[in-house]
């Protein structure tokens, strides 16, 4: 059974590379590839859900090299991107705005029209988000959402304590993101926005697949925390242990917090699969939308695995906000080789407790905590 | 989600894979430009807020891209000079916009037809046709007029150059009217005008401020919107710095024609040393002013001089290797970096082959190469000491541009004239100098791009700054940054592809030569090299 991790729909990947570059390229490529597979068309566009920030700025320069070499177009794909600040001009240089443009639009042949941002200076903000959720439902779902965190753990504005179900909406900035962003604003406080709009942690994880880039030893204890640690709003990036196709790369200075063995484990992983030939791809029943699977990834565990489960899934939820994305059908998994202490696969394994982390959360996240809740981080 | 190819043209242009030369500096960036509005557009916001992309996108192979060069002295060329009345005045429109045309495949986008001292009634029939043509946008028309420049005829009868001492005007004993009288009221911005009348022709006027009565009319042509610049003067230092002080914003082809610097005494050159920078917002602006205001994009009134210490003025530099030794263009671009207008004083016999051609009032120019020179003239050492000494570094220069001429290639094909060759001038003054008479130098034939050449060799401020004094320097001097000159978005998009300047290690003068690849005007293609031009190679 050594082919028996490859057909497991709930892989878990933490890719570790020498550096940020590596890992930026590692991801760039493995978008490229992704789009190239899944064939996209006008009427059946790839659906990509795109960060902003310091780390993602070389995964664009990558996507960007590979569009001038012929080898991607981004024509039929469509971007939904994860937060913009409220209340600054859409053409300030330090808007999401300004920052896509500079780092990628404007250097590829995606069209105008199938662009999302969300408008932090709509006249209704709350409608605002309504209207971007309800324009990634329209778009079949987000097929692949790349995403970075800061070293708090946070994904896109969902600082911690923000609620792990939360769908896009107005977030108000933590006092140490806006103290962290005053050098973008002249290191003036007045002068940095308080409020932004962002997609939720559970907009992130309706995805079918989220890849997170994570360099740098200022992050290595947000890595810990959201791979080893428990599913915990303070480290918001930690719902990821709940998504069935998470893909995390990371530098060498990003596992400094890891135990060794986490970081053996999965270094392993990686080597054992592609010494039998395979990279660490989405199964191919997982990418629910492609048409056929491609072949590279095809293998015979792999066609005799559930072939609807994905689709059905994601459709579900989709419709659903407030479901936990796991499922008892997806949670069929088969044993990873040796090195059995894995624990996220075992948190996940068992069916309970991925119900019981979605009931216990409905205590935790009556609403978004305050500007104090910081204080109570420091704690942690 | 079908993504929506747009079906209508935007007419909208992306210039990819270019290197773009924006205040001094070359950054690679995409420039994106529209034919419907002609100008230079934010491609963010166009991007996001009207969702439109470029219908063509035009790949450069890693060129510059210059804004469109402007001349604000330029007497003629391909044949054509503006200070010629023909029988039929027709054919002086059909001249003039031939002219255009020709003129746009050397780069230059934009420039002030300017019209040597003559008798007032040539201006009265001339001018009208000079007029700024740019207001139908139409970018078919080529090179677009911004205003004649008149030089003269208000100057000094001792530095008078090449312009006839017959019709030389001695002062304004009559204030403003003498203006009025010798160049035409219509001819003047406060004319009255209807709606639909073209603008006002006159945009430069090159005056001595040291003739009676000049001051006062400085004074009162700067505050009526006139670019007024001093020339073809026996000025002193402290009259050129009166003459600031009343509003003068420019000194035609500085160290020509006028009294050369002298320690105790340093004329007008001396200006270039003074302590005030020329503003490019209005002094009077009050500090909590919005800042935004001096990035207000529409012309506006130049700025009016109200400070003790004369300001510093733009200068015009002639640098084809004839008119200014290397070292003075080096020399007047340190002193005042951002007043460095380069010009080239080209004549009628720009474009054309070498020979002797007849010009106004009988006289007869020789052109050679770049050099042209007025027949049977004599630099008049006894009453003009300081030509004496500059027509003796001019013949030196000339004499080495005739022996390099051999090759008798045209000044319009890149690079290849002896004026824009860096050495040949700063070897010149060997002593095997034939000691001859001077002959007059009668203005030039040389071609913007060449004096770019040329100073980015000599100036070492590299080719960025080159072409910065002939792109913003310019449009700063006529109070239309913002609009031409720049790269901004919201500018006119007259633009320039160059070829060569093979990166030398940015600072000196280690950039290679450049060319004029292709021409756009009002964010259309009007000249690509080698399809239809003159260009042999």
């Amino acid at each position: 059974m050594p082919l028996q991790p490859r057909a497991n729909p709930l892989c878990r990947r933490l890719i570790i590379r020498e550096d940020p570059d590596a890992a930026s390229t590692y991801i760039a490529d493995y978008i490229v590839e992704r789009i190239n597979g899944f064939e996209p068309t006008p009427e059946k566009p790839f659906v990509l859900g795109l960060p902003t920030g310091s780390s993602p700025v070389l995964i664009y320069k990558r996507l960007v090299e590979r569009h001038k070499k012929g080898d991607i177009s981004f024509k039929d794909v469509v971007t939904f991107n994860m937060d913009e600040y409220v209340g600054i001009p859409r053409d300030h240089p330090e808007s999401y705005h300004s920052f896509m443009w500079k780092h990628f639009f404007s250097h590829v042949d995606v069209s105008p029209s199938n662009i999302h941002i969300l408008d932090g200076n709509a006249p209704d903000l709350e409608a605002e988000c309504a209207a971007y959720e309800a324009a990634i439902r329209a778009a079949g779902g987000i097929e692949l959402f790349l995403g970075g965190i800061g070293p708090d753990g946070h994904i896109a504005f969902n600082e911690p304590g923000s609620s792990l179900t939360s769908r896009t909406r107005v977030k108000t900035l933590a006092y140490d993101t806006i103290l962290a962003n005053s050098r973008f604003f002249g290191n003036d406080l007045e002068k940095v926005p308080r409020m932004a709009l962002s997609v939720g942690v559970q907009t992130v994880m309706d995805a079918r697949e989220v890849v997170i880039i994570i360099t740098g030893a200022h992050k290595a204890l947000a890595l810990q925390k959201c791979i080893e640690g428990g599913v915990n709003h303070m480290w918001t990036l930690s719902a990821l242990q709940l998504h069935p196709h998470p893909l995390i790369v990371v530098d060498e200075d990003a596992t400094l917090e890891l135990q060794v063995k986490t970081v053996k484990y999965f270094k392993s992983i990686e080597s054992v699969a592609s010494g039998l030939g395979f990279g660490q791809g989405l199964p191919a029943t997982a990418r629910a939308s492609s048409r056929k699977p491609l072949p590279i990834q095809t293998d015979p565990a792999t066609i005799a695995a559930p072939k609807s489960v994905a689709a059905s899934g994601d459709r579900r939820r989709v419709d659903s906000i407030l479901q936990s994305p796991t499922t008892a059908e997806e949670l069929m998994r088969a044993p990873t080789p040796e090195l059995v202490p894995d624990r996220m696969s075992s948190r996940i394994e068992d069916g309970g407790v991925g119900a019981g982390v979605g009931i216990g959360l409905k205590g935790l996240v009556v609403g978004d905590l305050e500007n104090e809740r910081m204080g109570a981080r420091v704690g942690v | 989600m079908p993504s929506a190819i747009n079906p209508s043209p935007t007419g909208i242009t992306k210039l990819t894979n270019c290197r773009l030369i924006k205040d001094g500096r070359i950054v690679n960036e995409d420039l994106w430009i529209s034919a419907k509005n002609g100008k230079i557009l934010d491609s963010q916001e166009v991007f996001y807020a009207e969702r439109a992309t470029a219908d063509e996108v035009v790949d450069l192979g890693g060129r510059l891209v210059a804004p469109g060069f402007m001349d604000v002295q330029m007497n003629g060329g391909f044949g054509f000079d503006f200070s010629t009345v023909p029988e039929d005045i027709s054919q002086y429109a059909k001249g003039v916009k031939k002219l255009n045309k020709s003129l746009v495949q050397t780069g230059v986008t934009a420039y002030l037809p300017t019209l040597p001292s003559q008798k007032s009634e040539v201006y009265h029939k001339v001018l009208p046709f000079l007029a700024p043509s740019g207001t139908s946008r139409d970018s078919s028309l080529g090179a677009e007029s911004l205003g004649a420049h008149v030089e003269g005829p208000f100057i000094s009868p001792t530095k008078n150059g090449i312009h006839s001492p017959s019709v030389l005007l001695p002062g304004f004993p009559n204030g403003i009217a003498d203006v009025e009288a010798c160049y035409g009221v219509s001819n003047l911005p406060w004319a009255e005008r209807q709606q639909d009348d073209l603008p006002s022709p006159i945009r430069a006027i090159t005056l001595a401020p040291e003739l009676p009565g000049a001051l006062d009319v400085v004074r009162e042509l700067a505050a009526r919107g006139l670019v007024v610049c001093i020339g073809h003067t026996e000025a002193s230092y402290e009259v050129a710095g009166a003459a600031m002080r009343a509003g003068a914003r420019m000194v035609t082809h500085l160290f020509n024609a006028m009294r050369p610097l002298h320690h105790r005494n340093p004329g007008v050159f001396g200006l270039l040393g003074t302590d005030s920078p020329l503003p490019s917002s209005p002094i009077a602006s009050s500090p909590s002013s919005p800042s935004s205001s001096a990035l207000d994009v529409s012309a506006r009134p130049l700025p009016a001089a109200a400070a003790a210490t004369p300001q510093k003025p733009f200068f015009g530099l002639i640098a084809d290797g004839i008119h200014l030794h290397p070292t003075s263009v080096a020399l007047a671009y340190r002193a005042h970096p951002r007043g460095c207008v380069l010009v080239t004083d080209s004549m009628a016999l720009l474009g054309l082959p070498d020979g002797t051609y007849a010009w106004t009032n009988g006289e007869r120019i020789t052109k050679r190469g770049a050099l042209l020179t007025l027949d049977g003239s004599v630099a008049d050492s006894a009453t003009t000491p300081g030509a004496a000494s500059k027509s003796n570094n001019d013949t030196a220069a000339a004499t080495k541009s005739e022996e390099e001429e051999e090759q008798g290639e045209r000044a319009a094909s890149p690079g290849s004239s002896a004026a824009s060759s860096p050495g040949s001038s700063a070897s010149a003054s060997a002593p095997d100098t034939p000691r001859k008479p001077a002959p007059r130098i009668a203005g030039s034939a040389v071609t913007l791009v060449e004096c770019v050449n040329n100073f980015a060799a000599w100036s070492g401020g590299g080719l960025a700054a080159a072409v910065g004094c002939v792109t913003g320097a310019p449009a700063r001097m006529l109070g239309l940054d913002g609009v031409k000159g720049g790269l901004e978005p919201g500018c006119d998009a007259d633009l320039v592809v160059l070829g060569g300047g093979e990166d030398g290690g940015g600072e000196g003068g280690g950039a290679g030569e450049v060319w004029v690849e292709m021409v756009w005007k009002f964010g259309r293609r009007v000249f690509v090299r080698g399809e239809g031009g003159k260009e042999g190679e």
